[in-house]
């Protein structure tokens, strides 16, 4: 087994919604109005592996985004820790160089671009200030990452607006890459593109992956792409892991009823890349999410023990680890 | 902005008649301004060129050069005259005398039928008097308004004495020249066409020097509200929320009213007034640029606050804010001149156009309207181009009325 390249324990992250000033006010003067606090990844422990693909599903909503940005390490967390390399991320972000070795692809490709920068200047300017590249050399280096992602070399003096979506896609992967990163996360990197460019994009990190043996976490909420891509998936509802396996173990035998569901919902036999069937029930708001198991309300097999009891992430004997109260019963 | 980008907006720009002709008057205005010593006819600082003799003329009048004064010594001594002229030496007329006849002495100039404006005689020996002469009160000078021919006669009943000496001053009339004041001149002899000119080089640089530094001010407060929140965000809106409530013109009168008149203070005058329209502007939307993905890329390169908010967030922003600047430039301007005409602005000989307006005030009833009517439609003109500029730049931006 490869070393330990990212650990994350009892990551959360909460949301206050509104304005705080005047919620408060609020509260205040009408009584018991339920605070406004969101909590929108909730205790979430993951590990990464050198050159390991992580999946993480999950609906529109569940707090992928949010913990994604907390795992790049833009985004602070409520609590929990965070380890690269053995390192807390505390002492890791103040040594900004070292920090540049987790990257990230985010989902929209074109206000992931800052409109006002030429592409050379997007892909160059952080190698470039944390002393990667000379500044005299700056051109030939952007040149030949442009070139590793597929772009012509004259796309440098170009704004991002004079891209197709793909190519978009291509800049932000080049402004990744740009800075030598070992972990790469990407947050619904294919989500905004057409299919036909999905695919290229797909293996276009495919490509990068083997050259150049990155970690990566792989967000979406499309399990044939997460299945064609990763080592092991995490499956997220409302804010909480609620299942972790083997990409192969979790698509042949899903544990948690929810994870079931998103399976059932995918077509059997094809590769043909789909979006969720829509579960029964509405997802609840995740304002308010539901007492106990959040999975409850939607749960083919929930017992009355579930609106009570918080389920904890524990091991099956095929290795799988789950959140469910009951799945063995069945 | 790409060229095509530019292009576009330029496009877009031209749609509308009023919004290009804007444009160019406001060009047509700051031109004025760069060029103001070339253009304008006279030097409106320069005070040694001012007469009195030229104040508050109509428009179209000619300046008038005032006439010379000769005076000479004409001594008289066994009844011959002979002239030792006294200053100034470099004249046009020189002053004769000879005798005409008995107990009669003819004082004139020469070139002979230059018309004079006066000839005075002064220290004429007791009994002796000028034909048609005025003398004064005390003194023993006779005047001769208008002399015919431009010579007098003295004349004496008596016997003149043997030897006597006279003082004769002659002032010739005053002489047109070609220069024309076209717009009238104001209380001093101050050509006005000079003085808008200049007027409006003041103005302008006191609008773009005033606005411009409220700019920097106010966004650099604005971006560090929207970078910092919390606390910081809070102090720096609340003060932006009391100034906004404030009256402009009160405020500026108070300041100035504090630290005394002077460029340099209207321009913090009008700093402390504006600025917090820019710092509104720039949190606004600095914060929804801090919304987006590029942002957090930029956070995830690991890239400095500052280099984020000055190379990333302000340049986003920058279309709002420079729209801001056209609508407050006009606002510097108006705002300058209202203070000026109050009285508290830029000192009086160096007037802006608000000056002009003013020093003008106390002639109008008097119907010497040209002194506050021109830089008042000037000014008028000026503040109106730029807010037309102002407002199309604001639409365009807009993209709610993007079609
Ligand atoms: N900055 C924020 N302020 C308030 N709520 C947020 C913020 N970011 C995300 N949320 C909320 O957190 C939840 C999870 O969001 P997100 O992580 O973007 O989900 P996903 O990426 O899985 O769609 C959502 O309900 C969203 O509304
Ligand atoms: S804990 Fe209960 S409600 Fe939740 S998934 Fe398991 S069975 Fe369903
Ligand atoms: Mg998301």
């Amino acid at each position: 087994m490869n070393e330990m390249i990212f650990e994350a324990k009892d990551l959360s992250r909460s949301f206050t919604v509104g304005h705080r000033v005047f919620g408060d006010l609020a509260n205040r003067f009408m009584g018991d109005r339920p605070p406004t606090v969101l909590r929108a990844v909730d205790n979430v422990s993951l590990t990464l592996r050198e050159g390991e693909t992580l999946g993480v599903v999950g609906e529109s909503g569940c707090g992928k985004s949010t913990l994604a940005r907390m795992i790049a390490g833009i985004l602070p967390v409520s609590s929990g820790e965070r380890h690269f390399r053995g390192e807390p991320y505390d002492s890791l972000l103040a040594r900004k160089r070292d920090a540049l070795k987790i990257q990230m692809v985010f989902q929209d490709p074109l206000s992931s671009l800052n409109p006002r920068l030429r592409v050379g200047e997007i892909v160059g300017e952080a190698a470039v200030l944390h002393g990667l590249v000379p500044r005299s050399r700056v051109k030939e280096y952007v040149i030949d990452i442009l070139a590793r992602v597929g772009l012509p070399a004259d796309s440098l003096g170009r704004y991002p607006h004079q891209f197709s979506g793909g190519q978009r896609q291509r800049i932000g992967i080049a402004r990744s890459l740009a800075v030598k990163p070992d972990m790469l996360i990407c947050d619904e990197a294919v989500a905004a593109l057409d299919v036909s460019v999905q695919a290229q994009i797909i293996n276009l990190l495919m490509d990068i992956r083997r050259d150049s043996g990155l970690a990566m976490i792989f967000i979406s909420h499309d399990l044939s792409v997460i299945r064609h891509l990763c080592d092991r998936v995490a499956v997220m509802y409302l804010g909480r892991v609620v299942e972790l396996a083997e990409t192969e173990q979790l698509f042949a035998s899903p544990a948690h009823p929810y994870t079931r569901m998103l399976l059932d919902g995918m077509p059997k036999i094809s590769l043909e890349r789909r979006k969720f069937m829509p579960i029964k029930g509405e997802i609840p708001s995740p304002l308010s999410p539901p007492s106990g198991c959040h999975f409850h309300p939607r749960c083919p097999i929930a017992t009355e023990n579930c609106r009570r009891t918080r389920p904890e992430l524990r091991e099956i004997a095929s290795g799988q680890v789950h959140a469910c109260l009951n799945v063995e019963a069945i | 902005m790409s060229t095509t980008g530019f292009n576009d907006f330029a496009q877009r720009f031209a749609e509308s008649r009023t919004a290009v002709i804007s444009l160019l008057i406001s060009l047509v205005f700051v031109a004025c301004a760069l060029f103001a010593p070339l253009m304008s006819p006279t030097d409106p600082y320069d005070l040694t060129q001012l007469q009195l003799s030229d104040a508050l003329k109509p428009a179209g009048s000619t300046r008038m050069l005032p006439g010379e004064e000769v005076r000479a010594n004409i001594r008289f001594q066994g009844g011959t005259a002979s002239v030792e002229p006294a200053s100034p030496a470099q004249t046009r007329q020189s002053i004769t005398a000879e005798s005409c006849g008995a107990n009669c002495l003819g004082v004139g100039v020469a070139p002979e039928g230059t018309k004079l404006a006066s000839l005075q005689i002064r220290n004429l020996p007791a009994g002796a008097s000028v034909e048609g002469g005025k003398k004064h009160i005390v003194q023993p000078w006779w005047t001769v308004d208008n002399p015919e021919d431009g010579r007098v006669r003295i004349v004496s009943n008596s016997q003149l004495p043997e030897n006597f000496t006279v003082l004769a001053i002659a002032k010739s009339l005053d002489r047109e020249t070609d220069f024309v004041f076209r717009l009238g001149t104001d209380g001093f002899g101050r050509d006005m066409l000079s003085a808008i000119l200049y007027g409006i080089r003041i103005s302008v640089f006191v609008g773009l020097v005033a606005a411009g530094a409220a700019m920097v001010l106010g966004t650099g407060f604005g971006l560090l509200a929207a970078w910092r929140g919390g606390v910081t965000d809070a102090i720096i809106m609340r003060a932006v929320d009391f100034m906004l409530g404030l009256p402009a013109l009160l405020v500026g009168l108070a300041i100035l009213a504090i630290l005394g008149n002077g460029v340099s203070k209207v321009v913090l005058a009008i700093v402390i007034v504006q600025w917090s329209y820019y710092a509104r502007t720039a949190r606004s939307f600095a914060i929804s640029e801090l919304g987006k993905e590029y942002v957090e890329a930029a956070r995830c390169l690991r890239l400095s606050p500052t280099r984020i908010m000055l190379r990333h967030v302000l340049p986003n922003c920058m279309p709002q804010i420079i729209v801001l600047f056209t609508l407050n430039i006009a606002a510097a301007i108006s705002l300058e001149s209202s203070l000026s005409f109050l009285g508290v602005g830029l000192p009086l000989t160096r007037p802006s156009l608000g000056m002009l307006i003013a020093s003008g005030y106390e002639f109008i009833f008097s119907h010497k309207y040209w002194i506050s009517i021109y830089p008042g439609v000037v000014l008028l003109v000026m503040i109106v181009a730029m807010n037309l500029l102002g407002d199309r730049l604001r639409d365009l931006n807009n993209p709610r009325l993007d079609r």
